[in-house]
């Protein structure tokens, strides 16, 4: 994997971040006062600029921290050469603010990370803004009540085209990534350390998967261990890309509860699994409820929740919708429309040539302005019975239309 | 005259069920105090002949003979009745007592009922009894004037008197001169029906009408009150080829033994309709007197059954074996009388409590369970027995108008015509009279000419729940009959795929 010198800018403002004492204070000052514009910017800093930026007016302990790391310039350069290593060798891209493809819940949030590390399908950072998401995480040691419905809703949603995101830990994480892989939604895993550190290593037969058909996120970059004080900021990450969570199993004491209070803060629901009381691994998750969580009981509500955050992103990103595609649907739609109302003239004036794909196009075709018995389907397209009832049942076949109430039906999905 | 009695011995017949029994009738005349006995369990309407014979006989100038008469009628264990026996017990005092010469060098077979005038009257069963007598090997053959239209059913041959002196004159100056009876004018012309073209806009159950006649398929029509539901089952028999000979002998003989002599039917194959409040005795035939019920009276034809979900359980129930079996039976003293009962059936009803189910603009108010619960009337076993399955709905203001306005082209002759084309079809193919419907074979893949593609193709249109599994034969021998009409030797996807939208129903 080759990277630009985007990309290694990318990588050195996160060496400047891990290996230094310049923290997000200092950051923010800088961003505040223009003293950059960008995280970019930050390679471009050398000794020459330390005594130009004495105008901006940083504080003391700002200025200091500033000027330690700039002295320490090389080495930070050293441990850049080193994760540029391992991610090429891991073939893990990154992705910043910068980029068109940055998820548009973190462009909507401050704190989060400028720069995300990642492997797998790029593509999925868009289609979860565009398609929605939902976090499920829950109990890494969850009961199999809590498996099943993981199980279950994570299949309902994903197979909707809505992304699961979570942290690829054992038990109610792993369930869900397993069952939205294959689905047209995917999935999301967030991890604590660098992208290409299994952890834990019981995971790696899931990790190749989702690496494979899904996505792996972190924020650390490449070669970072993932330490314990870690998985908090990580779960942070977890609610923040997704449009809701879904707390499928939390006990008193649990990350997940950090998940939860982290969506809360953020303004996206938080759905919670109801479950026994007396079960003790389940305390924390009806605490949520008690507070005022929803109850997570139909995929509809959750489809619901996930619909109005989509429309709500649209309105505040109005480029996000996707300019390109929706000209070529309209296009594709009157297209569509126009060899139609050929179709239908050719039908009326010479049936013998129409052909039996074209009967069926023509059927459906009435079949969506409303259900039709056969007697008037054969007085509207003029279609002799055996032929109707013959074409009829290859798309009842092919699951296209269905019998209702004596009636054709044309199916949605 | 000596102590030995003379026995003279001539031969007539009565009718059980749809079979006759040929029976001798042997009479004694032996000099003593006159006495008149008839003996071999028969019935007061035998028995009352006396009467009758000594006035006939004096009217065409005979008299009863003195001394003891005796007249047995085997076979002496059954039972019989009727009054279709005089003529013979006539014929054969005279020739006992020596009126008469006695024909001796051939069997004689005589039947009617004597008025004391002397003239023959037809009784009712003639033609069933005809029909056992002429393939019996008797010499002379004579019956009454007034059965001569069962002669005609019967292929014939014989010799039809008016009264009892024309009958004597045969064995006088006369003699013997047999007919040849041919079927000829006891059909009544065909009565004009509504043109199939009526049936504008229910292009599904015009088929289905058709499909049906050409394969003998049992078909339930479901629709609102006012769809034409029961003009669409009276256009069936418009579509139906005519009976052939042995069908109208056939049929002659149940409706001449019920209605008795004089009675007329048309070519057509007969239509019996059937309402909810009809009796078991009606519905199979009653068991006490032997006389055939509609099941049996529609044989070769139709039986309707006009607003089906509303008919008791148990006559449904009822109705299933002479379904299955095509033939009914009744029990009655340790015998069993056979009615053959080769028919379509029809049966018509709502598809729901109020009727409006498949009407357009969502009329019908009947909730999902009330529906259920009607249509719950047809048990599984019953609707096993039915092949087709179509709706009816009302018919829109532009299909009303089309109805009257172009019906000048007939298009009832031409089906017929196929039709007949698509029975001998299948006659020639299963090497006898038999359709699609019923034939019955270890393998009716191989005799219906199904092969493997249509097989599993049928196969997999049932496991997606098109129809059900035990729809599977049904729907093959439906695809077998589309096949047939369409003239086609083999039967292709495109069959199978009409009969399962003949298959689909919600019951």
């Amino acid at each position: 994997m080759d990277y630009t010198e985007q990309d290694m800018k990318d990588f050195y403002y996160t060496a400047v971040r891990m290996n230094t004492r310049v923290d997000f204070k200092v950051i923010r000052e800088m961003f505040d006062l223009g003293v950059v514009n960008t995280h970019r910017d930050l390679y471009g800093m050398d000794e020459k600029t330390l005594s130009d930026i004495g105008g901006y007016g940083l504080c003391d302990r700002s200025l200091e921290r500033i000027k330690d790391w700039i002295e320490e310039r090389d080495r930070i350069l050293k441990v850049c050469d080193d994760y540029m290593r391992t991610g090429s060798q891991n073939s893990i891209f990154l992705v910043s603010c910068e980029d068109e493809f940055y998820p548009a819940n973190y462009r909507a949030q401050s704190g989060m990370p400028r720069v995300l590390y990642c492997k797998g399908r790029k593509e999925l950072l868009k289609q979860c803004s565009s398609h929605g998401s939902a976090a499920i995480v829950g109990s890494r040691n969850a009961s199999s009540y809590a498996l099943y419905a993981t199980g279950q809703f994570s299949k309902e949603l994903s197979s909707k085209g809505i992304t699961v995101v979570s942290g690829m830990a054992l038990g109610v994480d792993k369930k869900a990534h397993e069952t939205a892989v294959d689905n047209p939604g995917s999935t999301i895993a967030i991890l604590a350390g660098g992208p290409e550190i299994i952890y834990p290593s019981e995971n790696r037969e899931l990790y190749r998967m989702i690496a494979g058909k899904g996505l792996i996120i972190s924020e650390m970059p490449p070669g970072q261990q993932p330490l314990r004080q870690y998985f908090p900021s990580r779960n942070r990450l977890i609610a923040g890309l997704s449009d809701c969570t879904l707390v499928m199993e939390a006990g008193a004491v649990s990350g997940t509860l950090h998940t939860a209070s982290y969506a809360a803060a953020q303004g996206k629901e938080v759905f919670v699994l109801p479950n026994n009381i007396y079960f003790e691994n389940a305390e924390g998750g009806l605490r949520l409820l008690e507070d005022g969580c929803c109850v997570l009981y139909s995929v509809e509500s959750v489809i619901d929740s996930v619909s109005q955050a989509i429309i709500r992103r649209k309105l505040e990103f109005p480029e996000l919708s996707n300019v390109e595609d929706e000209t070529a649907g309209a296009e594709d739609k009157a297209t569509r429309e126009r060899e139609l109302s050929v179709l239908r003239q050719k039908a009326e004036k010479i049936p013998d040539e129409v052909t039996e794909d074209e009967w069926k196009v023509l059927i459906e075709d009435r079949l969506s302005v409303k259900p039709l018995d056969i007697d008037n389907l054969c007085h509207a397209l003029g279609l002799p019975f055996y032929k109707l009832s013959e074409l009829l049942i290859s798309l009842q076949m092919s699951g296209r239309v269905v019998l209702e109430n004596g009636k054709y039906a044309l199916t949605f999905f | 005259m000596s102590g030995k009695p003379s026995v003279a011995r001539v031969y007539s017949g009565f009718a059980r069920g749809t079979d006759c029994v040929i029976s001798e009738i042997e009479i004694s005349v032996s000099p003593g105090i006159p006495t008149f006995s008839v003996i071999g369990l028969c019935d007061i309407s035998i028995r009352e002949s006396h009467g009758r014979l000594i006035s006939a006989l004096k009217s065409a100038g005979f008299k009863m003979p003195k001394g003891h008469v005796t007249i047995n009628i085997s076979p002496a264990y059954m039972k019989k009745s009727g009054s279709g026996f005089d003529l013979a017990m006539a014929l054969g005092i005279l020739f006992a007592s020596g009126q008469l010469p006695f024909a001796e060098d051939r069997k004689l077979y005589a039947e009617g009922e004597l008025s004391l005038d002397g003239s023959v009257k037809g009784t009712p069963g003639a033609a069933l009894r005809l029909n056992k007598a002429r393939n019996s090997g008797f010499g002379y053959i004579i019956i009454p004037e007034e059965e001569r239209d069962s002669a005609r059913c019967t292929g014939f041959e014989g010799q039809c008197v008016k009264d009892l002196s024309d009958a004597c004159s045969i064995f006088g100056f006369k003699g013997y001169r047999p007919e040849q009876f041919v079927l000829g004018d006891v059909t009544l012309p065909e009565t004009e029906r509504i043109d199939i073209s009526m049936l504008k806009g229910q292009e599904k159950t015009k088929r289905a009408l058709i499909l049906s006649a050409a394969g003998f398929h049992n078909m339930l029509l479901l629709g609102s009150p006012g769809s034409g539901k029961t003009m669409a089952a009276g256009l069936i028999s418009g579509i139906l080829p005519m009976l052939d000979s042995d069908e109208t002998g056939e049929v002659y003989a149940l409706y001449e033994a019920l209605n008795g002599p004089g009675t007329k039917i048309s070519g057509e194959r007969p239509v019996r309709c059937i309402s909810p409040d009809i009796t078991p005795g009606k519905l199979l035939g009653s068991t006490l007197s032997i006389t055939p019920g509609e099941m049996a009276l529609a044989n070769h034809g139709i039986l309707f059954a006009d607003e089906i979900m509303e008919f008791p359980s148990q006559i449904l129930d009822l109705m299933r074996k002479p379904l299955e079996e095509r033939e009914v039976r009744l029990f009655k003293n340790g015998n069993t009388y056979v009615f053959p009962a080769d028919m379509i059936f029809i049966g018509a009803g709502n598809p729901c409590k109020c009727g409006l189910y498949y009407e357009p603009g969502a009329r019908c108010k009947c909730t999902a369970a009330v529906r259920r619960r009607y249509l719950n009337r047809l048990s599984g076993p019953f609707l096993e027995r039915i092949d087709i399955f179509s709706e009816m709905r009302s018919i829109g203001k532009e299909d009303m108008s089309l109805m009257y306005a172009d019906g000048k082209t007939a298009e009832s002759p031409v089906i017929r015509e196929r039709i007949a084309e698509s029975w001998a079809i299948q006659r020639e193919r299963y090497g006898m009279k038999t359709f699609n419907s019923c034939f019955s074979s270890a393998n009716i893949a191989d005799a219906m000419r199904l092969s493997k593609d249509v097989l599993t193709y049928c196969s997999e249109l049932a496991s997606k729940g098109l129809f059900s599994a035990r729809g599977y034969q049904k729907t093959l021998r439906l695809a077998r009959t589309i096949a047939d009409y369409e003239g086609k030797q083999d039967v292709e996807r495109a069959d199978v795929s009409e009969a399962a939208v003949f298959r689909a129903h919600e019951l």
